[in-house]
């Protein structure tokens, strides 16, 4: 395999890299550090652009100076903080074991193969999360199993429409009143003590935590661009589910 | 007081296992689960003790995710994985629900329902106070979570032998 070739592939590789940690929810410096420590592995400096759709990367081979650039997109973002876990910690046994390009691949596709939490599960615990959120609100036992139901349908309906690739804003809109309708019987039916707090805690499983926390630590780190976008995206989803809910209310009249 | 301590222990289990839900929502390594749940479940205690003492609700959601920032960076360590794999579903539990909620309400009461001028009033104090509320919350859950590792990430052994 001659030299170019070989920049070539590492060029992919370090490409996929960044973009699977985007894609599952790291932060912009942590996409630029890992890049640059498993490039720095294989004797190489990585200059990268990193936008949140789009992918620019400049490889430079440290021996011969030759360079490769490639621009690549990025797929939707599923959050998955495994992702991130197992490449960290690859990052630092290939500095350790000093890997060569082909480990590093094989170690790329085992992560990329690893299975996600089955979707009942994730269903299951998410409704006790809603459960516990209505607790920490002040909400009795009933209220809790309230929005542990309005939270399970929810979801459901969100996992359901994710299938279908529905447009993400259409997925919370869809999720969000139909998780806050079901509150809203909750409290026409004067279902326990507090039943406002089963309809506020119902929607906040699809509260964007990870993009809002990302779009400040990008800020704080100076990438403003990437900060600006995921706030905004952020900003999107709150936006579709105060829709929701107030579909919702008004489809119930509550006031 | 010890009933006072039973309801503080029982709501911080409880934002220990939200923690551990939007854990299992954003797929953290089996290893990170009890770390989650314990994270979480001090953040709810500090967050609710404080709240207690009538500290104000900005000021203690700070504290607890601050304390859950700092406590993220040698358990990361500890257990090999990143800090943010646990940091972020810990604090999650602080997300000002209940303040977002009672903003929507209040502007849907001002823009469709309400016509007496006196109320309208009392509408807009309750959008500024409630929204503003839940923003200083979510920006001081933010800070207190990334702060730590942005000021340590500078002064790491690693870095400055570099």
């Amino acid at each position: 395999m001659n030299s170019q070739d070989k920049l070539e592939r590492t060029t992919y590789l370090l490409l996929e890299i960044a973009s699977m940690l985007m894609v599952s929810g790291a932060n912009t410096n942590r996409a630029n550090l890992s890049v640059t420590r498993f490039a720095s592995v294989l004797q190489c400096k990585a200059y990268s652009m990193i936008s949140h759709k789009t992918l620019i990367m400049t490889v430079t081979d440290d021996l011969t100076n030759q360079t490769f650039t490639k621009v690549q997109n990025i797929p939707p973002y599923i959050i998955n903080f495994h992702i991130i876990s197992a490449i960290s910690k690859a990052s630092w046994n290939a500095i350790s074991q000093n890997w060569t390009v082909e480990q590093i691949e094989e170690e790329i596709v085992k992560i990329n193969s690893l299975k996600r939490y089955p979707k009942f599960l994730v269903l299951v615990a998410v409704s006790f999360a809603g459960a516990g959120f209505c607790n920490i609100f002040g909400g009795d036992y009933l209220n809790m199993l309230v929005a542990f139901v309005s939270t399970f349908i929810g979801l459901f309906v969100v996992q359901e429409a994710h299938k279908r690739e529905y447009n993400v804003y259409i997925r919370i809109f869809l999720g969000s009143l139909i998780a806050s309708s079901l509150a809203s019987v909750g409290i026409i039916q004067n279902i326990g003590e507090n039943p406002h707090t089963a309809l506020a805690t119902s929607i906040l499983f699809l509260v964007p935590g990870v993009a809002l926390i990302n779009s400040f630590t990008d800020l704080f780190d100076n990438n403003v661009l990437n900060g600006m976008v995921r706030f905004t995206t952020g900003l999107m989803t709150v936006l579709a589910i105060a829709f929701g809910l107030f579909a919702a209310m008004l489809i119930f009249q509550l006031n | 007081m010890i009933i006072i301590v039973l309801n503080l222990l029982e709501v911080a289990i409880w934002s220990g296992i939200a923690a551990v839900g939007f854990g299992i929502l954003f797929n953290i390594p089996r290893k990170a689960i009890f770390t989650v749940f314990i994270l979480g479940l001090g953040a709810g205690f500090i967050k609710f003790t404080l709240l207690n003492f009538h500290i104000d609700i900005v000021l203690s959601s700070l504290i607890a995710a601050l304390s859950v920032g700092v406590l993220s960076m040698p358990l990361a360590h500890r257990i090999h994985q990143p800090p943010v794999v646990f940091s972020i579903p810990a604090v999650i539990p602080m997300i000002p629900g209940y303040f977002a909620y009672e903003t929507v309400l209040s502007i849907m009461n001002f823009t469709f329902m309400e016509t007496d001028s006196i109320k309208r009033i009392e509408l807009m104090d309750a959008i500024f106070s409630n929204g503003f509320t839940m923003l200083f919350i979510l920006i001081s859950l933010t800070i207190g979570v990334s702060f730590p590792m942005l000021l340590l990430r500078k002064s790491t052994v690693k870095k400055m032998l570099d």
